[in-house]
């Protein structure tokens, strides 16, 4: 095919994962993944790239939204992207030992990870006291209603959640994706953050965790212009959009389709992985 | 306990302009670029994405792989430059995100903060320096 086809395929599709992404509150990096491997044979390292460049503008594209809002925790994402930037350098440098086989199973091993999560019930945690750490550390917050009153939040498990993002972080490194929904586990799951406020810090944490490695990815060649052009502008709109959407759209329907699409692809990159197609 | 006051509310504004900017601007300039590609190289049959190797770079890797190479790129319009220009420009909004940060901190005199982003922006400054060797 012609690299005009390509490049309006591409873009289409990258429009999609930035769609997505915001909609579900994964990054875009999932999508365009297994997009450029699967259904284009494109390298996973060129693929990483990709991911990496559509990280950043899911996560500035639509994070302005949420900052905007008042919801995301600034103090929190700031205290845990010490552990995400770090892990996101060691990260990028275990990346050039692997393989694309090894990358594709960690790949597929994630997805599984992000449907699984997907299922888990929202909570906003009420009443959790917390702890000495977070109480030291300034990490309490408060999070808008829809009455539009400020209700208040504490949180606890500061070193196990600090922990996890070191993991997040080192998979951002070799995967380029945001991990993100290993922020939520870290923040959702480990330090008991309401539910809106860890997607929303999440989201804007990732886009500083891509950062670390990006100039790295960028020095290594595996963020091409030709492919990073239409992947970068088709997540921004996909993204913007779907942010304006969201409001009005009934989401649990969309996660639903989205958790059975990832399922198939993690089977398909793991099977793929493991038999050394790639 | 501490509430979000409006000096909180104004900063956060800021830091969400700032970002919807940046972005904003590293798209135009991506599809400047873009433009000029499919404009020059459209109807070229797709390059070949299958295979990657760290050490044998294609051809020309330079002029999309080194800060020389790309700005020598736009200074002389080419495709490749100006969308590299575009990703470099969308890799600073998170960063100028930190940066904005930091001052807020240090405008509140919350000092440990301060530190914490200070901390973050140099473990992005010095990966992404030291990766220049």
């Amino acid at each position: 095919m012609t690299i005009l086809t390509f490049t309006v395929i591409l873009l289409l599709g990258a429009y999609c994962a930035g769609l997505l992404g915001s909609l579900t509150g994964l990054g875009g990096g999932v999508v365009v993944i297994p997009l450029l491997t699967l259904a284009f044979g494109v390298d996973f390292h060129y693929a990483v790239g990709a991911a990496l460049v559509a990280s950043i503008a899911t996560s500035s594209g639509s994070g302005s939204a949420y900052v905007k809002e008042g919801i995301t925790n600034i103090r929190l994402g700031m205290f845990l992207e010490i552990a995400t930037t770090i892990g996101a350098v060691a990260g990028a440098a275990v990346a050039i030992w692997l393989d694309n086989s090894a990358i594709a199973i960690i790949y597929g091993l994630v997805l599984i990870l992000t449907a699984a999560m997907q299922q888990r019930r929202k909570s906003d945690h009420d009443g959790v006291k917390g702890s000495e750490a977070a109480r030291r550390l300034k990490l309490y917050g408060t999070w808008p209603q829809k009455d539009g009153s400020l209700k208040a939040y504490e949180l606890k498990h500061v070193g196990g959640g600090f922990g996890v993002m070191l993991v997040a972080g080192v998979l951002s490194g070799i995967l380029g994706i945001g991990s993100g929904v290993l922020k939520v586990i870290a923040m959702d799951g480990i330090m008991k953050v309401p539910f809106k406020v860890s997607t929303t810090t999440s989201n804007f944490m990732m886009g500083v965790t891509a950062c670390a490695s990006a100039v790295v990815y960028i020095q290594r060649g595996i963020i091409e212009p030709g492919i990073a052009f239409p992947v970068m502008t088709g997540v921004l709109f996909g993204a913007l959009t779907g942010a304006k959407l969201l409001k009005r759209l009934d989401v649990s329907l969309l996660r639903k389709i989205f958790c059975v699409a990832i399922l198939l692809v993690a089977v398909n990159m793991i099977y793929n992985g493991v038999t050394g197609k790639f | 306990m501490k509430t979000t006051g409006n000096k909180e509310r104004d900063m956060q504004l800021l830091i969400g302009n700032t970002l919807r900017w940046g972005v904003t601007l590293a798209c135009a300039v991506a599809l400047a670029g873009g433009a000029l590609y499919l404009w020059k190289h459209g109807a070229e049959p797709m390059k070949d994405y299958s295979s990657f190797d760290y050490h044998a770079l294609p051809a020309g890797a330079e002029t999309y792989t080194t800060l020389s190479g790309i700005l020598d790129g736009v200074a002389h319009f080419t495709a490749a430059g100006w969308i590299q220009l575009g990703v470099i420009a969308l890799l600073l909004t998170p960063v100028m995100r930190v940066l904005l940060s930091l001052c807020d901190f240090v405008l509140q005199r919350d000092w440990l903060y301060a530190a914490i982003s200070a901390v973050v922006l140099s473990v992005i400054v010095c990966n992404s320096l030291g990766g220049a060797v």
